[in-house]
């Protein structure tokens, strides 16, 4: 890596100042899994002149749970979230999303905050020393339209200009479905207008604010949730497809449904078609089915990832199914 | 132009602060009797037991200071980008992937690295070496790492359990089927030795 200043930061307050007066020029880091070696691939136009560490910062990593609300901090380790008895239970989707991310010893060292917080996995975005300048950069174009885009977007690109990268978090869709709220330095946002497509940027945050907190509303009664993901190995590999799926059901009838894939577009994607065609009837193959094809209805694939398509269908059908104890 | 308001935090007890004057008076009120704080790039570390104080530059990782500069070699750096686990030690009791990590963010830690694990006499290393649980040995050093950090935290793994925990560590010569058996082995002989 090349040298660059490194600042610990000991309270919120000090984070947010040395990113202000830093701006883009330094980049935020937590478990460090994601910026480094981004910083070693040297991946991006502009080296950062600055890390600010959240780690030393006191009081940011607890699961709790307190007026009807899961409150996770921002630098709780995925393990400590897929190991929780509270989050296993009640938050099944959350508990399982965090389990399947990466490997055990990475689980140890990536956080909530950053795993929501990560950066594209792109192979042309990501390769080394900025060889392909693309829109993600504020260079030219995509080159993953005409390009290999087996691991691309199913569902178009950004409307700002067609980056055609998926979002690869595994948490982000849990949340997504769970209704969850991500408490910032300066707001509360909620988790699914939280993503966003710009140059260098997943999210809405602004260039001086970091995410402190986790709020997961406690599901209503009758509720269950469930998380499955599609990937090529069962340990250390993002997903080709993943999917969240939290319904409410009542004397067997659905009515309520929150339903995220990921992996699939640009941000998150709630598939509103399949909420709408599984509400109000009860769980079974046939409608987990249909739901599913309601799924991928508005998909439009690229050259190369058609077969995503059936596998995000399948993993809906599936999910919902797992809610239903089948 | 605005007025540049920039908030101070004690680097003794977190309080913060809206002036660097105001900062310096809580610090000779509260932490008279404190040493000043160390240096950003002054960590103490202690590996394998020993305790050592290191002057760090930002960009090294933990696997660069242990390996290069204290020279431990046993740790194998083969992807650098927390993929392989072949650098795998073990930080505050967790397996951890020390090419990920900044040294400089280390400060007041415990590692323990395989040649820690071979120097206490752990039955691992002889179960590894009679069950054949490698072949050209580069990953062998994180798996070993992986499954000591294991068998801290529970002496009677299952297979299932076992294989879940060393899913981190990649083997391009593929004596999977190998690591089961020997962890088993060397959980067998510590609990004996109970």
């Amino acid at each position: 890596m090349k040298e660059f200043k490194h600042f610990n930061a000991y309270s919120v307050d000090e984070a947010v100042a040395l990113m202000g007066r830093y701006g883009e020029r330094a980049a935020v880091i937590a478990g460090g899994t994601d910026v480094l070696g981004k910083m070693k691939d040297a991946i991006l136009p502009a080296y950062p002149e600055a890390l600010v560490n959240i780690k030393t910062i006191k009081g940011l990593s607890y699961i709790k749970e307190s007026g009807g609300m899961l409150d996770i901090g921002a630098l709780t380790l995925l393990a400590e979230i897929a190991d929780s008895a509270t989050v296993k239970s009640k938050y099944a989707a959350l508990a399982q999303a965090a389990g399947r991310t990466a490997s055990p010893h990475l689980r140890n060292m990536g956080t909530i905050g950053g795993n929501i917080c990560q950066d594209i996995r792109c192979w042309y975005y990501r390769n080394q020393n900025n060889r392909f300048s693309c829109l993600r950069k504020k260079g030219g174009r995509c080159y993953a339209i005409k390009g290999d885009n087996r691991y691309h977007s199913i569902f178009g690109g950004s409307v700002s200009g067609g980056c055609f990268a998926v979002h690869p978090s595994d948490t982000a869709p849990a949340l997504v479905a769970l209704d969850a709220k991500i408490v910032t330095s300066s707001r509360t946002i909620e988790a699914e207008k939280f993503f966003e497509v710009k140059p260098v940027k997943t999210t809405v945050l602004k260039a001086d604010e970091i995410v402190t907190a986790i709020h997961v509303p406690e599901p209503a009664a009758g509720s269950s949730s469930a998380f499955l993901k599609f990937a090529l190995r069962r340990s250390i590999d993002f997903p080709i497809v993943n999917c969240a799926v939290m319904v409410t059901r009542k004397d067997d009838k659905v009515t309520a449904a929150r339903i995220c894939l990921n992996a699939v577009h640009v941000v998150p994607y709630r598939a509103a078609g399949a909420e709408q065609v599984i509400t109000g009837r009860a769980i079974d193959e046939k409608t987990a089915d249909e739901a599913g094809a309601a799924a991928v209805a508005e998909a439009k694939p690229l050259e190369h990832n058609k077969y995503m398509v059936a596998i995000a269908r399948t993993l809906v059908k599936r999910a919902i199914l797992a809610c239903a104890g089948r | 132009m605005n007025k540049e308001t920039t908030k101070v935090t004690c680097p003794y007890c977190g309080e913060t602060h809206q002036s660097p004057e105001g900062l310096k008076g809580h610090v000779f009120k509260t932490h008279k009797g404190h040493g000043l704080p160390a240096a950003e790039g002054r960590i103490k570390l202690t590996v394998n037991k020993a305790e050592h104080v290191f002057h760090v530059e930002p960009a090294w990782t933990l696997y660069y200071l242990i390996h290069d500069k204290l020279g431990l070699t046993g740790a194998k750096q083969f992807c650098d980008r927390g993929a392989c686990g072949s650098c795998t030690m073990i930080v505050d009791g967790k397996p951890v992937l020390s090419c990920m990590i900044l040294a400089i963010e280390c400060d007041g830690k415990t590692v323990e690295t395989v040649e820690g694990i071979a120097a206490a006499g752990h039955p691992l290393i002889e179960s590894y070496v009679n069950n054949h649980a490698m072949q050209c040995g580069y990953c062998t050093p994180g798996f070993v790492v992986a499954s000591k950090a294991l068998l801290d935290i529970n002496q009677d793994p299952t297979e299932e359990e076992i294989v879940e925990a060393l899913s981190g560590n990649l083997c391009r010569c593929s004596t999977y089927p190998q690591h089961p058996i020997a962890v088993k082995e060397a959980a067998g002989k510590l609990r004996a030795a109970k």
